[in-house]
């Protein structure tokens, strides 16, 4: 047959195939006809050599493998030949081999050729694994039979007998390097059909542990069947293959080489890089739905579709592997936990499994405690689900719907999920399973959600669980050098881990994350920042924080936890856009403190821009950018602490103006709470810093306003807050309202501390007539509040004596214990610094030194004790570093430099004092 | 053809960028860049600790234009980036020989 007569009807016939599939969309029917076809070509151009050298007749035999092999070529794909040759026939072949190899050429096919004898082929060869593993394809195409029998009953029988775990075990590891190029996910926006995760490769990875675990090769779709059996051609052993379980991972695979045939006419070369413009198309033409005539899909759709697919073949692969032993994923160390017997689970090697359903008794996959449960052990431990389990949670969908109960339980549940180390890897099973949507239907809508812009590289809802994986790897201990490129995302404890130049900054932003009260938060922020992507808004952050708003209702979390979560979702791109700006520039730093006003908010929000803009690429964050966020966290940290005393309300000439701004609609909203008493409202607020009206909700100002309205019933107005439990970390509460009096904020320090109170944040503001509201949240070191509910009402009624000057401090500390000193994991320098630039009328202390209990009733008792009046008071802890700063006047004004060398003197004094008493 | 290398504050690449748009350039590239030159370096205390800041961050951008665009451009960088203070930044000029455009292999200025 001639070369141009051959190349013609080539052309000709992969026209009617690509025909057929713009017509009818059958993917998995075009690459089984191009697979006929190029068997025809094959056969014919070999044939004329046999014609011509009929001793080519005997002892070589024609085989197909690979992708080929599997009777599925792509349009644009290569062909993979394979000569098996008996001895001695190696010379007389290779010159008839190079001009088949060039015909082939010549009709534009892209061809790999191979020549081996059978025996060559009994070994695994480490160097290639990958051709070992394209042999379990391998179809007779034409030539010597008996030699093709040798191939596949002797040779090959022994590569799988003997070889068959090491090829698994290669197949694993290639796998894995493969799903490491693209971050072990498959969410991405542009995604690569044959190679991501998910992805065409993976099925043909399903299909060869399959075979090497079964000894069966495993059909994917009726058509492939159909061809290798109507071509009268004798394959491996698909007479005897395994299904692939299910219809849906049928109409997955199906899905996919629909995707795949239409990339390869679409780029008209082996390119299976879904890019958005390939999204677009696919959509208007509907590739891989079905009813080809209707209108077109809009491409978000059409992508859910796709990574619903990409999803079953990922968890197909995983399952895969499961049985045959296997990690395909990045190894994860597996923690052991101490599971109680009646936990309604257990975790064996690593797989977590719901107890089985006992005869008459209840399905504990229907108990959403129990099943929660199971979600927090894996976040904790790294164990995956067993498929027995996955699938009885799905089933029991419907059920965990009904019996799910929210309020603190579920956010109890919640926050320890989101703490545990391996956050990530539950929520991605949670989510896949539905599980997570039916707690938050807010994620629902990010749901495979693809944003298109030039930087993001995941989908939404992928982005979030990434955010949450650098965050947790931010927490791990500082590294030596790691594996570079693109492998660096994940650890080996399945943790993302940031790359080798970023080491250092991670170490120090990770200190932050150390220092937080309560770290959930940052968390469940994190979880719920973007949801508002899914909605058609502009502004998303503002929608996210307005779904978030009622899943917080719903979890019934209190109002300084709501406020904190609320601001940062909100506030979750304000550190991004202030780096666009001037970083040096003094009203740049001072605008966006003003914005955050707390260093737990600023804290959370430093935090999460890192690993927001890590979260975006793998290349997104870089030292520089890493830099400038930290100068901005400095930078504003300083300003929080100076600018208190300064900016103060001034509530009456707020009311009726125009274009209020947030603050001020806060005041608004207290004065019209108390709608008729405004001008009582106003009056109380008058003066108070900002600071205060900002970190504290309508309704709390509002009680405050209450409590100093009952001044004529008891001048010592009293609340206390028991933090009951939400997260783990207790910390209770304890405000104050009264008249400003001197030793005021010392005598409630000291009944803390008296009682083993370790107090972890405290404030003071005074208004201008003088009321004060004083709080402290402090830990309960002895667990005496909340183990003994008579005490509450001791400890409350000894901190109002004390403050009134009806019990001494030295009695009340007399009768009480002192937490044992443990030694410092830190040493922290004491640094004592004044200002005297930070406010008009007062001047600033800032005293730095170790955490140590009873810290602050030594300072604030020396304050007394040398007359200063606490005008302000912002008491901070990081980790084992108390922050303190105080705004302090004498008889009214400022401390002169005698004063405040005498006070570093007698603080140094007192410190010491307390570190050692 | 010429290569204009500017060095400049982070907080003016989104006004230069628009500027040098509106002055009919639209190709660029950006560094991210860390120096100082007579702008020194300092130290900060942040909550008790020290930290030294001795380099700041930069920005580098890079364009190639014909010898005719040379001073539009620079007067483009100038005006926007210009703020009177240590640290505004700086911009060298060199000559270029050629541009090749990979794709098609178009040469000169057609090439920019």
């Amino acid at each position: 047959m001639s070369g141009v007569t051959a190349r013609g009807a080539y052309e000709r016939r992969m026209a009617e195939i690509r025909g057929h599939f713009e017509s009818n969309g059958d993917g998995l029917r075009a690459i089984a006809a191009r697979s006929t076809l190029v068997d025809d070509l094959v056969l014919r151009f070999w044939s004329d050599e046999v014609r011509d050298a009929p001793a080519l007749g005997k002892g070589i035999a024609l085989c197909a493998i690979g992708g080929y092999g599997r009777g599925q070529l792509f349009p644009c794909s290569d062909v993979d030949l394979l000569f098996c040759v008996e001895k001695g026939m190696e010379k007389p072949a290779k010159e008839p081999i190079r001009r088949l190899s060039q015909s082939l050429w010549d009709c534009g096919l892209q061809v790999s050729l191979a020549t081996r004898m059978a025996k060559d082929c009994e070994r695994l060869d480490e160097e290639n694994p990958e051709f070992a593993l394209s042999l379990l394809d391998v179809r007779w195409l034409g030539g010597d039979e008996a030699i093709f029998s040798q191939l596949q009953d002797k040779s090959l029988a022994k590569l799988r007998s003997r070889d068959g775990r090491a090829i698994g075990v290669a197949l694993a590891r290639l796998t894995l390097e493969r799903h490491a190029k693209f971050g072990d996910t498959l969410f991405h926006l542009e995604p690569n059909i044959k190679d991501s995760p998910g992805g065409l490769r993976d099925v043909n990875a399903c299909q060869w542990l399959h075979e090497l675990r079964t000894g069966k090769r495993m059909v994917l779709a009726d058509v492939a069947g159909e061809i290798s059996t109507s071509s009268g051609q004798r394959s491996g052993d698909q007479a005897h293959g395994d299904r692939f379980q299910g219809g849906e991972i049928r109409d997955a695979v199906a899905f996919l080489a629909a995707v795949r045939c239409f990339l390869h006419y679409r780029h008209e070369r082996d390119d299976n890089t879904l890019d958005w413009e390939a999204q677009d198309a696919a959509g208007q033409q509907r590739i891989g739905l079905p009813g080809r005539a209707s209108e077109g899909v809009d491409a978000a759709y059409w992508m859910r579709v796709y990574f619903r697919h990409a999803r079953l073949i990922d968890k197909r692969l995983l399952r895969e592997a499961e049985s045959s032993g296997l990690q395909v994923e990045t190894p994860t160390v597996v923690k052991r936990l101490r599971i109680p017997d009646d936990a309604g689970f257990r975790i064996k090697a690593g797989v977590l499994e719901l107890d089985p359903v006992r005869a008459g008794g209840v399905d504990v996959a229907l108990e959403p405690e129990i099943v929660l449960s199971a979600f927090r052990a894996m976040a904790e431990s790294g164990a995956i689900l067993a498929q027995s389990t996955e699938d009885r949670i799905v089933q029991a969908i419907p059920f965990l719907s009904a019996n799910l109960e929210e309020g603190p339980g579920l956010w109890r549940n919640i926050a320890s999920i989101l703490t545990g180390r391996q956050a990530g890897k539950a929520l991605r099973a949670m989510h896949s399973l539905g599980v997570l949507e039916l707690i938050l239907p807010e994620f629902h809508g990010i749901d495979a959600l693809v944003i298109r812009d030039a930087y993001h590289r995941y989908t939404v809802d992928e982005h979030t669980f990434v955010l949450i994986d650098t965050l947790h790897g931010m927490a791990a201990e500082p590294v030596g050098v790691r594996r570079k490129g693109w492998g660096k995302e994940a650890g080996k404890d399945g943790v993302r881990e940031p790359r080798q130049e970023l080491e250092d900054w991670r170490v120090r932003f990770g200190a932050i994350l150390a220092e937080l009260q309560n770290p959930a938060l940052l968390f469940l922020a994190a979880l719920l920042h973007d949801t508002g992507k899914g909605r058609a808004g502009e502004n998303h952050a503002a929608e996210s924080t307005g779904l978030a708003r009622s899943v917080l209702q719903r979890l019934e979390m209190d109002a300084y936890e709501c406020g904190l979560v609320l601001r940062l979702i909100e506030m979750h791109l304000e550190m991004s856009a202030a780096m666009r700006r001037d970083i040096f520039d003094a009203e740049t730093v001072r605008a966006f403190a003003g914005k955050v006003q707390t260093h737990e908010l600023l804290r959370m929000l430093t935090l999460f821009t890192y690993a927001d803009i890590a979260a975006v690429h793998p290349d997104a964050l870089t030292p520089w950018k890493a830099e400038s966020l930290w100068r901005l966290h400095m930078g504003a940290a300083n300003q929080l602490d100076r600018s208190v005393d300064e900016e103060r309300v001034h509530a009456r000439s707020l009311v009726g103006g125009a274009g209020l701004w947030r603050k001020d609609e806060k005041i608004a909203r207290v004065l019209a709470l108390r709608h008729g008493r405004e001008a009582e409202v106003e009056l109380f607020l008058e003066g108070f810093p900002e600071r205060y009206v900002s970190t504290r909700s309508a309704e709390t100002m509002l009680q405050h306003f209450e409590m100093a309205q009952r001044f004529d019933e008891d001048p010592f107005q009293m609340s206390f807050h028991h933090g009951a439990t939400q997260t783990g970390s207790v910390v209770n509460e304890i405000t104050l309202v009264t008249s400003d009096r001197p030793r005021l904020f010392a005598g409630i320090a000291a009944a803390l501390a008296a009682w083993g109170m370790n107090v972890v944040t405290a404030d003071a503001f005074a208004n201008q007539a003088g009321v004060v509201v004083d709080t402290f949240r402090f830990t309960d070191t002895f667990r005496t509040l909340e183990l003994n509910e008579s005490e509450r009402e001791r400890f409350l009624t000894s901190v109002r004596d004390l403050v009134a000057g009806r019990t001494s401090v030295e009695k009340l500390l007399s009768s009480r214990r002192r937490p044992r000193r443990k030694a410092p994991r830190v040493e922290v320098e004491t640094r004592i610094e004044f200002d005297e630039t930070a406010s008009t009328h007062s001047t600033l202390l800032q005293v730095v030194t170790q955490d140590v209990y009873g810290l602050l009733r030594a300072i604030s008792a020396t304050l007394s004790d040398l007359g200063y009046n606490v005008e302000v008071a912002l008491v901070d802890t990081e980790g084992e570093t108390a922050i303190d700063v105080f705004y302090l006047t004498s008889g009214g004004r400022r401390l002169t430099l005698e004063q405040e060398e005498e006070l570093r003197v007698a603080l140094l004094g007192a410190i010491e004092k307390n570190n050692h008493g | 053809m010429q290569k204009i290398e500017a060095i400049i504050q982070p907080s003016k690449l989104d006004a230069v960028k628009d500027a040098l748009v509106e002055a009919g350039i639209s190709g660029i590239t950006i560094f991210e860049a860390r120096g100082h030159g007579r702008q020194k370096g300092h130290t900060e205390f942040y909550r008790g600790r020290e930290y030294a800041v001795d380099l700041l961050p930069k920005v580098k951008l890079e364009l190639v234009v014909s010898d005719e665009m040379k001073d539009k451009a620079v007067d483009a960088i100038i005006n926007v980036a210009r703020t009177g203070r240590i640290g505004d930044g700086k911009i060298f000029i060199s000559r270029v020989d050629e541009a090749i455009r990979i794709r098609n292999d178009e040469r000169g200025e057609i090439a920019l």
